[in-house]
Order: C-alpha cells, then sequence, then structure tokens
C-alpha cells in the first residue's frame, strides 16, 4: 500500500512540476488515480498552453523535414489558412477557438470573412480610443486580457493571467508592462517576460485572437 | 524552400493538438513530445486537395496512434486515449477537441464538488494552489505521511467518480 502511494504521489509530484512522470511500473488499480490526476493537471489555469518558443522550433524541424516534398494543396488551403493561422496557433492557448470553414474543390478565392464556428468576437474598444503604443485591460467575463495598438492598424491582444500560478496581471501602463501582483513577475506588452522570481522559466503570455471591424478593437474568445 | 501550405496548416492546427495531447499526459514535456511525433509522421502524409477538415481528422488519428505507443512503452497500459475524439470527428461532430476539453473541464469541477472535504481540500491545494505535499500538509494540519495517503485516496475517489460521470 504504501509503496503504491509514494508512486503515485511522484507521478502526481512530475506533473505539478509540468515535467516528464517516472515511467516506473504503476499498480494496474492505480491507473485511474493517474488519469484523474492527468485531467487536474490538465485543468490548472497555466496549463495546456503551446510554448511559443516550442511551436517556433517545431515548426523549423518541420521545415527541414519537409524540404520540396509536402503536398497540400496550395489553391485550396493557401491563402485562407494563412489568414488565420497565426490567430489559431495562439487562440487554442488562450482558452479561445477559431476554426475555419475550408473551401472545397480548389477554389483561389479565399474568404473574405474567418469563420468562426467556436467562440465569439467582443468588443473591446473603439480604435480610435486606444492610441499607439498605449495599453488597456479588458475582460470579457470569460477572459482576461490586454490589448495593445501597435500601430498601423495593427492591435495585439494577449493573456492577462500571469503563466505562473494564474494570478491576474496589473497593467503598468507608465512602464510598458505587465506586473503580476502575486510573485513579482513583470510581462511585456508584447507578451515576452521581463523577469521573474522563479526557478524554472515562466512561458510568454498567451495571444488572443483580435480585430478591427468598423473602427471596433474585437477579441475573439470562447 | 518548402511551399508555405504545410506551414499554414502547421499553424492552424498546432494549438488544439497540444492541448489535446496536454489534457491527456498532463505535462509539458510529454505534450511536446507527442505533438512534435503527430506533426512530423503526419505532415508528408497529406495529399493534395485535402479540406482542413480532412487535415484535422487525419491529425487526430496520427495523434490517437502516437499517444498509444507512447503508453504502451512508458507503462504498458493505456492509461488515457483519444478514441473518443477520432470518433467524433469521423462522426462528423464540429470542433472536436475544444468541446472535449470543455466537458472534461466539467467534469473535473463536479467530482470536486462531489468529494469528501479533506479529499477536495487536498487535491485543491496541490493542483489548484500549487502547494506541495508538505505545506498541504501544514494547511490541512496533517502529517506529512498522511496528506500523502490522503492524496492517493482523493485521486483514487475521484477516479471512481469520474467513471461515474462520464459524460
Amino acid at each position: 500500500m504504501s509503496r503504491r502511494v509514494r508512486r503515485v504521489g511522484r507521478y502526481v509530484d512530475a506533473l505539478l512540476r509540468d515535467r516528464r512522470p517516472p515511467r516506473a511500473a504503476q499498480d494496474p488499480d492505480d491507473l485511474d488515480a493517474l488519469a484523474a490526476a492527468i485531467d487536474l493537471a490538465s485543468d490548472r489555469p497555466q496549463a495546456g498552453m503551446p510554448d511559443p518558443r516550442f511551436v517556433e522550433r517545431l515548426e523549423a524541424r518541420l521545415r527541414e523535414h519537409a524540404g520540396g516534398d509536402v503536398r497540400i494543396d496550395r489553391r485550396v488551403t493557401r491563402r485562407g489558412l494563412l489568414q488565420v493561422g497565426g490567430l489559431a496557433a495562439a487562440a487554442a492557448a488562450a482558452g479561445v477557438v477559431v476554426d475555419r470553414a475550408v473551401e472545397h474543390g480548389g477554389t483561389t478565392s479565399a474568404p473574405d470573412t474567418l469563420a468562426v464556428d467556436a467562440g465569439s468576437w467582443h468588443f473591446v474598444v473603439a480604435a480610435e480610443e486606444l492610441p499607439v503604443g498605449r495599453a488597456m485591460r479588458f475582460s470579457t467575463g470569460k477572459v482576461e486580457g490586454v490589448v495593445v495598438n501597435r500601430g498601423g492598424g495593427d492591435f495585439l491582444a494577449m493573456s492577462a493571467v500571469c503563466t505562473h500560478l494564474g494570478c491576474i496581471l496589473q497593467l503598468n501602463a507608465d512602464a510598458g508592462r505587465l506586473d503580476c501582483p502575486c510573485h513579482n513577475a513583470a510581462f511585456g506588452l508584447g507578451g515576452d517576460v521581463l523577469h521573474h522570481a522563479q526557478t524554472a522559466a515562466l512561458r510568454p503570455l498567451p495571444r488572443i485572437p483580435a480585430r478591427v471591424r468598423d473602427g471596433r478593437v474585437e477579441v475573439n474568445v470562447v | 524552400m518548402a511551399p508555405p501550405d504545410w506551414e499554414a496548416v502547421y499553424r492552424d492546427n498546432i494549438a488544439s493538438i497540444y492541448r489535446m495531447m496536454y489534457s491527456k499526459v498532463g505535462n509539458q514535456p510529454d505534450a511536446e513530445d507527442l505533438t512534435s511525433q503527430v506533426f512530423l509522421g503526419a505532415l508528408p502524409h497529406l495529399r493534395p486537395g485535402s479540406s482542413g477538415g480532412e487535415v484535422h481528422r487525419y491529425l487526430l488519428a496520427t495523434a490517437r496512434t502516437v499517444l498509444a505507443d507512447h503508453w504502451r512503452r512508458h507503462l504498458g497500459v493505456q492509461v488515457t486515449t483519444l478514441d473518443e475524439e477520432v470518433a467524433a470527428a469521423d462522426s462528423g461532430e464540429p470542433p472536436v477537441t475544444d468541446d472535449s476539453a470543455s466537458r472534461r473541464v466539467r467534469k473535473v469541477r463536479r467530482v470536486l464538488g462531489a468529494l469528501p472535504a479533506n479529499y477536495r481540500t487536498i487535491l485543491e491545494l496541490r493542483f489548484l494552489s500549487g502547494c506541495s505535499v508538505r505545506e498541504a500538509a501544514a494547511r490541512m494540519g496533517i502529517s506529512v505521511g498522511n496528506a500523502k495517503v490522503v492524496q492517493y485516496r482523493a485521486l483514487r475517489r475521484a477516479a471512481e467518480l469520474g467513471q461515474e460521470f462520464a459524460p
């Protein structure tokens, strides 16, 4: 019994540190407990978001492997997918979902609007009310975020939840950063980690899809 | 240089596949490894004319195999599977991964709510508040050894409740 308690305990310890769990054999009767621990670990606010650095690294690896060999019909998917691609990569990361109706039959026309099957667009601020270089906090009720006017009609939105333990970040507009009130971490207005007091590296803030429609800045959340 | 199309497919699916893998293994290094295997394995096989839905289903099917291999190698038993997600995608249900993710979250909340108080407390302290066993034991006023046993029993009970509440 105590051996089983220890083995499951070590497995849980690894999950909570976001590390690879030990591969030691487990009692068959404890496998459901491990699955329950995995469910709980995946439910943590900071969990399950792909690290942007990992996304880039894997893309580079795939590029290396692909050479000129990959055969995906560019007529069908190219422009539409490229349009939504950058959004989608960040979307699920922030608990927001972008999906897209892909056109069949080799059409060359890109869709005018992105078909968002899940989630909805929320008004955040009138574009003209947020000067270039400035940021503001917003809350949709489901997502705490920050939107930044990067100039030229480019608005960047990102999560305002610390990637350490999920504390809500405070916008320090004058310093151009987001401060965590819990453990002294700070993020730049691009989501990058400026400093923190943890031994393990923190992940950058996940992005949230944003768009400007009729002069209104909107973000997509589930 | 490779055509840009695969990059688009990649960007369109990377987050959902990663997130789904994370929900099945519960930790970053394994989720990253398995996600990498899915894309490295699947991308060369995507055919001209594949629609977004077909691409997604192929990635999902690859992910199921990759996850099954992972568990077979490491524990010899499938602790978690993607069978439900693949079945849902094949039956044409829309956004598979995120739908199942929200179902899972609801289930987790319901399970926690149904646990006896001390079981719920230790799981919340550890998984939600990020406490170590030692910190959790101190907050609960019990010994470290006792906290380990309570955590073990709480997970076993949570697993039983999870099966009762299975969607």
